[in-house]
């Protein structure tokens, strides 16, 4: 027995020594992206990618791919503010706002083969707009599409609004070929692991719940063509752990990280062969404040907490990976004024506000219930610095973290007793308009949905109602518009607007030209970065 | 044995009819609209409702359940609410990849554990079984996701030895591309004779199936020392060494062919729980398997998801333990009788 023990740890040891030499060769791989004629970009994200392939319905992490495979009719800039054009050349509106036409680009192929006129323009929002799934509401304000020549989209409008923006939309805005799956199920077809999209990249390969999850490759008749230097193929790797994502980066295995934690992401800054950025995202984090029931129906409460809170402090906690911001509406995105009455951290005002309500220190003593999504950890510390902020004002915070559909459910509770009195959650728009915060967070709801801070201004819901009709025909003046709503938000502190989350990315410095979009989340444009040394 | 046969299979269906049922009202109980999970961030009233009602979230729970129990029958397992994917399609790819890795961890288990513990009951007393048992206690009791993290660093950071993550080289892919038939990577090389998508395969497939092999490795160690020390005081034992067989028959041959029964029933039983709770170190390696699977449906209260590992689970554990029971009891015929 001890000689056939012995002779398979021999065997074992043999397998592992072997196996060993053969992973030298892995551990030490030279950077990916050195030879732009075969350079694969590995973009290494934190969890599944493709949860959909429909492009009319997707609403998830898919759109990291998505935006590689597909385009839209016009993409945002977050530097001049602007949509730049992408399959419209241009476009304008008629004085109202209640018409818009877009040119459509000419020779644009679809990875099918078939060359895409205006008639599949208007036939892939139809579809969207019919199946009104996922963001398919961005299209609300549209009465009809009609295509009157090869390279012409009208859209008639129910109500003004800013068309060339939705169009830019990070989902249900892309452009497909509606015709792919011949007499199949189109949706079948596409939930099967097809695409038939326009963008540089096409679907090589689909490795289902692996690893290795997606494999793109250039599509060769890309209207842009690709002259210049770029990747010729793309990965879409997923590491759910943060320090296994460093270890692949180092390794060379992983080109781009996608999401670390702030303090390891640190570790690659100014260290060579790394290259590291960091850019304000359009992902606020908002602590949405009960305003009908519980000691948080007092405005004098809800500004007390407001001031209660060390900005300065939970911004440090969070190494870098959250910026404060002035107002709702993020920086980057028009709508933005860094002019507004944002609180600030002041202890003893506070404590005055809290006096006038009858708490405060030497007060009676208030307990708040504060919750915050199950699993993140920005959420979890920050719910954390706010009671321990909270409880130097006698106020005791009762933090629970909860999966996001418990955390919801709770929120929308019928028996407003069962509500929490603090709800931390994220905002960030579906297109680069800023009217989602307004109308989803603050306008008046009979039965709570999103305004889960149960707030109610008629003053404010008008100018809800008619902002978007401003930003169709004269966005200045809506710019000013959000400025004014901004203001009365932050007098009446329904909700504190904590900060916007920051892209910590690190990347191999062989990958040149990357500019974070904050309106498509986490999306690395494989076409507009480079393979470099 | 033909009727012992068919009760312990009765047993185990309704075994798992039970646990099928009582994960299911479990997670339907907690609180929460699965529904808000599948639909998306931002999604509208109308949608939620649709989901909820394509789902069948706003039919009665009983129905819910009957519905469920003619789908699984039917083969069809639900629709996973986080991946959007049939269950069962799920599982399929997933489980492979958490078969493969602890399996190796059990071979490893059982190369390195009865060897220890056949050491430790030979000398007890003595520094080796000092060691050891102190050892078999670490492996027990020290967290995976930590033993995980020390490995990456030393055989990956500091010693280049191995890789840090993964199944393979996904370079791989362009230059030796590996045909699944599957799933399992090194069966699937082995098959196909893509020597160097194995070689790769191996190396990836170390680090984390020493991990996984640190707790049964502990177990197994105890439970041998104890059984054959238990026996090696048995009579017959004792009239082995007192006809004048070696030491080393007297444990390799005799004592340990009699202690093996408890530790197979063990090693059955460690199995199915890697299985299931291989979570974090899935986590660590970016190992695709069944663990990191459920820890994201948990997350999304994915009820299908759940309910079918845990289906899935519930089988192996049955069909380990029904086939542990025949085999018992086909060596020994008392326990038949029992």
């Amino acid at each position: 027995m001890f000689a056939k023990g012995s002779r398979i740890a021999t065997v074992v040891m043999v397998l592992a020594v072997a196996a060993a030499c053969s992973g030298t060769s892995t551990a030490k791989n030279s950077p990916s992206g050195s030879a732009a004629s075969n350079a694969t970009l590995n973009y290494n994200v934190t969890s599944q990618v493709m949860i959909g392939w429909d492009p009319s319905t997707g609403y998830s992490n898919e759109i990291i791919a998505m935006n590689n495979m597909y385009e839209q009719l016009t993409r945002y800039n977050p530097d001049t503010k602007q949509v730049d054009p992408l399959l419209a050349t241009k476009w304008e509106s008629s004085a109202d706002g209640l018409t818009w036409t877009f040119t459509i680009r000419s020779g644009v192929r679809f990875h099918t083969g078939r060359t895409m006129t205006a008639d599949d323009v208007k036939a892939s929002i139809d579809r969207t707009m019919q199946l009104n799934g996922g963001a398919a509401y961005i299209w609300g304000p549209v009465k009809s599409i009609d295509a009157p020549s090869a390279d012409t989209v009208v859209f008639t409008l129910k109500y003004p609004s800013p068309m060339d923006l939705i169009a830019s939309a990070d989902y249900a805005a892309y452009i497909f070929d509606t015709k792919a799956a011949g007499n199949q199920d189109l949706a079948k077809w596409f939930e099967a692991g097809h695409e038939a999209g326009t963008g540089p990249y096409q679907l090589d390969q689909w490795n289902k719940g692996q690893e290795t999850e997606l494999r793109l490759k250039a599509f060769p008749d890309y209207w842009d063509g690709w002259n210049g230097s770029h990747y010729a193929r793309y990965i879409f790797s997923v590491t759910p752990e943060a320090t296994t994502a460093a270890q692949l980066l180092r390794s060379g295995q992983a080109t781009i990280v996608e999401r670390m934690t702030p303090q390891l992401w640190q570790t690659f800054q100014n260290q060579d062969g790394f290259t590291t950025t960091d850019d304000a995202s359009w992902q606020t984090l908002l602590a949405m404040l009960n305003t009908s029931s519980g000691p948080l129906a007092d405005v004098n409460v809800r500004q007390a907490v407001a001031s209660a809170i060390d900005y300065q402090g939970m911004m440090a906690a969070l190494h870098g990976g959250a910026e404060q911001i002035s107002g709702y509406v993020p920086p980057g995105l028009w709508g933005h004024s860094d002019n507004l009455p944002n609180p600030t951290y002041d202890v003893q005002h506070a404590q005055d506000l809290l006096q006038k309500a009858g708490y405060g220190p030497s007060g009676k003593p208030m307990d708040l219930t504060l919750t915050y999504t199950q699993g993140d950890a920005d959420e979890q510390l920050v719910g954390q610095l706010m009671k321990a902020d909270l409880a130097k004002l006698n106020i005791n915070v009762d933090v629970r973290g909860l999966a996001w559909p418990a955390q919801w459910s709770m929120a929308k509770s019928s028996n407003p007793a069962d509500r929490q009195d603090i709800l931390l959650f994220y905002w960030w728009p579906d297109y680069a308009d800023p009217y989602s915060w307004f109308i989803n967070l603050f306008h008046t709801e009979p039965k709570p949905f999103f305004n889960l801070s149960y707030y109610s201004n008629p003053q404010l819901d008008k100018m809800i109602d008619d902002v978007e009709t401003v930003a169709a025909t004269n966005r200045d003046q809506a710019v000013g518009d959000y400025q004014q709503m901004q203001t009365m938000l932050l007098q009446d502190m329904p909700a504190i607007s904590l900060y916007t989350q920051v892209y910590q990315k690190a990347m191999q410095s062989s990958v040149g030209g990357f500019i974070e979009n904050p309106a498509y989340p986490n999306v690395v444009f494989g076409y507009d970065v480079q393979p470099t040394g | 044995m033909t009727k012992y046969v068919a009760r312990r299979v009765a047993l185990a269906i309704l075994v798992v009819a039970g646990v099928v049922v009582l994960t299911f009202v479990i997670a339907r109980v907690v609180p929460g609209d699965p529904a808000a999970s599948w639909a998306g961030p931002h999604v509208s009233r109308a949608e939620l409702a649709r989901v909820r009602h394509d789902l069948g979230l706003d039919l009665p729970l009983p129905e819910q359940i009957g519905r469920y129990f003619a789908g699984v029958a039917g083969g069809d397992w639900g629709t996973s609410i986080h991946t959007h994917q049939p269950v069962l399609s799920d599982l399929m790819d997933r489980a492979p990849a958490s078969i493969e890795l602890v399996t190796v961890a059990m071979l490893i288990a059982l190369v390195v554990g009865i060897p220890l513990g056949l050491i430790s009951a030979k000398w007890p007393g003595r520094a080796s079984d000092g060691i050891i048992r102190v050892a078999a206690v670490l492996g027990v009791s020290m967290p995976a996701f930590w033993l995980a993290l020390i490995l990456q660093l030393l055989f990956f950071q500091r010693l280049h030895l191995l890789p840090v993550a993964g199944q393979y080289d996904p370079n791989l892919d362009y230059t030796h591309p590996l045909t699944q038939y599957t799933r399992m990577v090194v069966v699937d090389a082995l098959i196909t004779g893509n020597w160097i998508v194995l070689r790769s395969a191996i190396a990836h497939l170390i680090l984390p199936a020493l991990v996984i092999a640190s707790y049964p490795v502990g177990v197994i160690t105890r439970m041998v020392r104890a059984s054959v020390l238990d026996t090696v005081g048995e009579d017959h034992v004792r009239m082995v060494r007192a006809l004048g067989f070696p030491e080393r028959s007297v444990f390799g041959r005799f004592a340990l062919k009699l202690s093996l029964n408890p530790v197979i029933a063990v090693v059955a039983l460690v199995f199915a729980y890697s299985l299931a709770n291989t979570f974090l170190v899935e986590a660590v390696f970016d190992w695709p398997g069944l663990g990191s699977y459920a820890a994201n449906a948990i997350s999304a209260l994915d009820t299908p998801a759940i309910v079918g590992v845990t289906l899935f689970i519930a089988v192996v554990y049955v069909v380990l333990n029904l086939a542990v029971d025949l085999v018992q009891a086909y060596l020994d015929p008392r326990i038949r009788l029992r």
